[in-house]
């Protein structure tokens, strides 16, 4: 790939990558030159091992740490896997490719051909399902301290984004507010954005990609100088990453609008707060400041003197029934330290109590103009938010 | 003959009715039908031949041929020759027709172990060939240094326990042959006995595998033993009886025969282990004078003293005990050979015990396992018993052996079903308690019964230390191929990451070696392997191994 087109940045994104892949695995090397096993050591990703930051307000990872050793009848595999997983990336930053994770999955899938005990011919693949490379590629990430960001791994973008906003990204500036009714994808090294100039005060982030679209036809982002993302669901690092950074770099506030349910709540949580799979990443990928702007159970049933955005007949129309799953979803996401704030104890128990939830779509069919020049800006003005 | 002569008033009572009971009672002598009389007359001959070789040192070299002469019939069975030939030390013309023609004939009194033990033998088969065919054995033989090869046909007459000769004859030896041919005509049913006959004579090739034999069957099939080692146990030496192991009847004898002037001498002359002091201490416990003629013992007034002489001599407590060394063991070595040529086993152990006695007749177990391998899976252990060197094929749920296997707990020893195992038990004596005249099984006689299991659980304990430490061994092998096939996967990848860039392309052949070696050594020094047999598995090599094996391909 020719050099001329790539830009500074990335190069020396990639100088990095490689210098701390090639440090940490010379020692490797040198520790068994000198007699010693084979040993990689690990950060744990296990839910005991993640803790929840009150300071900061995100999860982290917590200290314990695992050892993989080559030698260890249960290991080897792993620690095998971890290495090919090494040398892929390592190959890849050198001779300035971009692999995507499936890309990884592919080049690594050798199939070791070995005879047993009884001399019989035997296939094993070093690894059979993408889950397994995925696995120690996050392995690699937390043990070299470096993001797949880092390493120039990508990923298939799904965050979009628009408003009074104008960026660098590569060689190229994008004004993000002359997109016609298409937005920008979030690309999946998002640290390799420069933010140019702003003109916005706050960041809407909508859960749903038709919702986000229809905000932005509607011109909610150019009525209320806001930027708007979507993740389109669970979002990717890359979207998360940039809303941090819209949050961090600029002192943008940010607001959530999701469906009124746990599924929707935990979204939100991941924003804010990190994911419990990916929670090495936090750090750097949550929203602590994040707001939780609805669709929340006051604004369908009210609350003491709140009156509520629906009227009787419409809640019937809207609301769907809670199903077994989302009541134990709710039940769990309760245990959360983060979930445990007086607003989101009333939330919840009025979700438990009324076992009903609802779509964002549900407001919108009410009207879209009501979700866009009623409901959301007068949630934000009053404050009227969870926590 | 001279002996013959004096004793001949007892002894005609006895041989006349010896040679009509066998005659009349073929079934204890194992002649019950034809299957087992073809079965029992090649046994005869065969253990005959195998006496005359390998008991004077001689390795054997053996022939058995069997011939179908006449088909059955309505009326009775088909009719077979059986020719077996030896290279033994030959029968000389003097004693040929005795030897073949005279049950319980013997030159000497003596007890040895020898393979036929009821002075019976090969003449159960000249009875059996007279009563069914009416045909007489025929007889080759020469000795070493004769110049003559003589042959007789002989018959018994059963009446009087005399040997007939109906033929006989003499030519001059061009060779240096020396041995015996003996052919009998007999009755048999060949197809029910072949798996039996086959059987026995490859369990007289375990146990005698310096032996040469050949089989050549009715339908012209050829079983060939070769000799797998040359050598061999050493002969049975003949001894003088213990006093605890005689009776009324042979003490008879011994008195009639013997030399000795006085009983004190009698007792030092005739039996083992009696000294000066141990004879004039026992007589003095019988209470019989030590100067008392032998002959005055067997006086009708002196039956009781008698009585009381032969039942103190078989109780008294101041005998040595029994003298075991013209016992001839078959010998560790020898039952290993034979069992890993017969099963070629994974494992094969045998133990020779000392010697035992019971009741003044001293005794040696042997037994071996055979375990593993190629040995076909069982319910239950396959048991090989032998007496005297001799297969023992028929009752095996009477022998003592088959109640001493059954019995032990094979799980304990590490053994899982199905069985992969053979058991050999030798039972060496110079009286083994058969329970029938058959000799087919061995009865349970407590001392016996409990040095069987001794040899057993001795050999079976060396198996589970084998089993157990094959085991930790199977398991550090597993280790070592569920990590070594990764060693390529992860030098090549060691050694992509320690490189920088710039270095890659060239370094990398020389560094993936390196790498590779490191692994190598790192894997191999990670385990331990046990000692099995005195030898350790080199772990290196099987790391090695395992590499070289390895293939990687890429998916498509």
């Amino acid at each position: 790939m020719p050099e001329a087109y790539q830009d500074k940045i990335d190069l020396e994104a990639r100088k990095r990558g490689i210098n701390v892949m090639n440090g940490t695995f010379s020692k490797l090397l040198e520790s068994l030159e000198s007699g010693k096993e084979l040993k990689l050591v690990i950060p744990k990703r296990t839910l005991t091992n993640t803790i929840f930051d009150p300071e900061k307000g995100i999860l982290k990872l917590g200290v314990s740490k695992l050892e993989r050793r080559f030698l260890d009848m249960n290991e080897a595999r792993r620690f095998m896997q971890t290495l090919v997983m090494a040398s892929i990336i390592y190959r890849a930053l050198i001779e300035n490719e971009y692999p995507t994770i499936r890309d990884l999955y592919y080049r690594g899938k050798h199939t070791i051909v070995y005879r047993d005990l009884e001399g019989r011919h035997r296939e094993e693949n070093t690894w059979d399902e993408q889950a397994e490379s995925d696995a120690v590629l996050r392995d690699l990430e937390v043990m070299l301290g470096l993001l797949r960001e880092d390493l120039m791994i990508l990923s298939k973008e799904k965050g979009k984004v628009v408003g009074n906003m104008r960026i660098r990204s590569g060689n190229d500036v994008i004004d993000l507010s002359k997109l016609g009714h298409g937005a920008y994808a979030i690309e999946s090294t998002p640290d390799l954005i420069e933010f140019l100039d702003v003109d916005a005060e706050f960041v809407l982030v909508v859960e749903k990609d038709a919702v986000f679209q229809q905000l932005h036809r509607v011109g909610f982002w150019q009525k209320y100088k806001s930027i708007l993302v979507t993740g389109a669901g669970q979002p990717d690092r890359a979207t998360r990453r940039f809303v941090r950074r819209l949050n961090e770099e600029l002192g943008l506030p940010v607001y959530v609008l999701t469906d009124s349910d746990p599924y929707g709540w935990y979204i939100y949580s991941v924003f804010k707060v990190g994911s419990i799979q990916l929670s090495y990443e936090s750090e750097r990928l949550a929203t602590p400041k994040a707001k939780f702007l609805g669709v929340s159970m006051s604004d369908i049933f009210g609350h003491g003197r709140k009156k509520p955005y629906l009227t009787d007949e419409e809640r019937r129309n809207y609301i769907i029934k809670a199903k077994e799953l989302d009541i134990r979803r709710a039940k769990e996401l309760m245990k959360y330290s983060w979930f445990q704030t007086n607003l989101w104890k009333r939330e919840i128990d009025m979700f438990l109590d009324k076992k009903a939830k609802l779509e964002i779509e549900a407001l919108a069919s009410k009207g879209l103009r009501f979700l866009a020049f009623q409901y959301l800006p007068e949630k934000i003005q009053t404050h009227d938010w969870i926590e | 003959m001279a002996q013959e002569q004096e004793s001949k008033p007892r002894e005609r009572f006895t041989e006349i009715s010896v040679a009509e009971f066998f005659s009349k009672n073929k079934e204890l002598a194992g002649f019950s039908n034809p299957t087992r009389a073809l079965y029992q007359t090649v046994r005869e001959l065969v253990e005959n031949a195998l006496d005359a070789t390998d008991s004077h040192g001689i390795l054997p070299d053996i022939k058995v041929h069997i011939r179908e002469v006449e088909p059955e019939t309505e009326d009775r069975p088909a009719r077979y020759e059986v020719t077996v030939e030896d290279n033994g030390i030959g029968v000389p013309k003097t004693v040929m027709a005795q030897a073949f023609g005279k049950v319980l004939f013997s030159s000497k009194y003596v007890i040895r172990q020898t393979r036929g033990m009821y002075g019976l033998g090969v003449k159960a088969v000249t009875l059996y060939a007279q009563t069914t065919t009416g045909r007489p054995v025929f007889v080759v033989s020469s000795q070493e240094n004769s110049e003559y090869v003589y042959y007789q046909k002989v018959r018994i007459d059963v009446k009087r326990n005399e040997p007939l000769v109906a033929e006989d004859g003499q030519f001059l030896k061009r060779s240096s042959w020396h041995g015996t041919v003996v052919s009998a005509l007999v009755e048999g049913d060949w197809q029910r006995a072949k798996p039996k006959i086959i059987e026995y004579i490859r369990r007289t090739a375990v146990v005698a595998p310096y032996a040469e034999i050949w089989l050549v069957t009715p339908e012209n099939e050829i079983y060939f033993f070769p000799r797998a080692t040359k050598k061999m146990p050493k002969p049975p030496r003949e001894a003088k009886p213990h006093p605890h192991g005689v009776d009324l009847e042979q003490v008879k004898v011994m008195l009639e025969s013997t030399k000795a002037e006085n009983l004190l001498d009698f007792l030092k002359e005739e039996f083992q282990g009696i000294g000066d002091k141990t004879a004039t201490e026992f007589l003095r416990s019988v209470g019989i004078r030590s100067d008392m003629s032998p002959k005055t013992l067997l006086r009708k007034d002196r039956a009781k003293e008698l009585e009381e002489f032969v039942t103190k001599l078989r109780t008294f407590k101041g005998f040595r005990g029994p003298r075991s060394d013209y016992l001839s063991p078959i010998g560790e070595e020898l039952i290993e050979l034979g069992l890993t040529r017969m099963f070629k086993p994974e494992w094969v152990k045998a133990v020779t015990r000392p010697a035992r006695a019971y009741q003044g007749h001293p005794f040696i177990v042997e037994a071996g396992i055979a375990f593993g391998g190629s040995i076909e899976p069982q319910e239950e252990p396959i048991l090989l018993r032998f007496a005297n060197k001799i297969p023992l094929l028929y009752e095996e749920r009477e022998d003592v052996s088959y109640k001493v296997v059954t019995s032990v707990d094979w799980s304990r020893y590490g053994v899982q079903e199905p069985y992969q195992l053979a058991v050999l038990v030798h039972v060496a004596s110079t009286k083994v308690p058969y329970k029938g005249v058959g000799k087919e099984s061995i009865s349970d006689v407590p001392e016996l019964e409990s040095e069987i299991r001794n040899a057993v659980l001795e050999v079976a304990r060396s198996l589970r230390l084998y089993i157990s430490r094959k085991q930790r061994e199977e398991m550090v092998k597993e280790k070592l191929v569920t990590i070594a096939k990764y060693i390529p996967e992860v030098a090549r990848s060691l050694a992509i990451l320690s490189l920088p860039p710039e270095k890659l392309d060239k370094q990398y052949r020389e560094l993936e070696a390196r790498a590779r070696e490191l692994l190598i050594s790192s894997v191999s020094s990670s385990v331990e392997m046990p000692k099995i047999d005195g030898r350790r598995a080199d772990p290196r090599a099987l790391v090695e191994a395992i590499i070289k094996g390895v293939e990687i391909e890429e998916v498509r």
